[in-house]
């Protein structure tokens, strides 16, 4: 069954915790996005590899975090087994999103 | 494969839509220097690239790119929300809006859609970089007026 898009009245996205969440997310993901090309290209470096793991273990507590509270990040963090919020939340296109 | 992350990979929040500067905006999207050539460049480049690491970086530069065709894409979205016929009219968005309205469709700024025609894979890895860096070197193209000229070397 079609939905009006009904997400300003159960915006989790809305909530400031959420905000905080998704910004440290965006800046992890930005440092694992620079050194994971770094390691593309010197993939003998240690140094860059130990990094990576640092990042990718605080990204997945953060990760984890942020679908609990605030809502799938990709197809398989919709955490609710009673509601769909992959549809429900808004797309990271919109104003009130971000 | 890829999979979709629901966030964008940098926050576009805009306050006051302006669909003149949407219909500059728009041809990072689309255009000759936009972020679908770039993605499809590096994208398709990748099969025949013989080292792993070009490889690596040509897929994972690729993905990248796909994201910021997402942030462009939300950048041309919100400044052309809420809009009515007459704040286009006897603007430069009204010929893009007479047949998208206010869909993203990409084009470059002069209204010509996107074609893969802008990029190149030649299958050879010197011919393919060369054109990777021709792409890179586009980007002074991108500035203002101003600063159009490079230093010299």
């Amino acid at each position: 069954m079609m939905r009006p898009n009904n997400y300003n009245n159960t915006c989790n996205m809305c909530h400031g915790n959420c905000r905080d969440k998704m910004k440290m997310l965006r800046a992890l993901d930005f440092a694992i996005q620079e050194t994971v090309l770094y390691l593309d290209a010197y993939p003998d470096n240690q140094q860059a590899l130990d990094y990576y793991h640092q990042l990718i273990e605080q990204r997945k507590e953060v990760m984890e975090e942020y679908e609990k509270a605030c809502g799938p990040i990709n197809m398989y963090g919709n955490k609710s087994h009673t509601s769909w919020d992959w549809v429900n939340n808004p797309w990271p296109w919109e104003h009130d999103a971000n | 494969m890829w999979t979709y992350e629901k966030k964008l990979q940098y926050p576009v929040k805009i306050k006051n839509p302006n669909p003149q500067l949407a219909q500059l905006i728009i041809t990072q999207l689309g255009g000759p220097d936009g972020e679908l050539g770039a993605s499809m460049r590096y994208l398709n480049q990748r099969y025949s690239m013989p080292y792993k690491e070009v490889t690596g970086i040509l897929t994972d530069v690729g993905t990248e790119e796909l994201a910021h065709l997402e942030m462009i894409a939300a950048i041309v979205y919100q400044l052309t929300r809420n809009l009515k016929e007459e704040d286009i009219a006897g603007t430069p968005f009204a010929t893009y809006f007479v047949d998208h309205t206010t869909g993203v469709y990409p084009v470059a700024a002069s209204g010509v859609p996107y074609d893969m025609k802008y990029i190149a894979v030649k299958g050879d890895i010197i011919a393919d970089l060369n054109e990777d860096l021709a792409a890179d070197a586009a980007i002074p193209q991108m500035q203002p007026l101003s600063k159009k000229h490079r230093n010299p070397l």
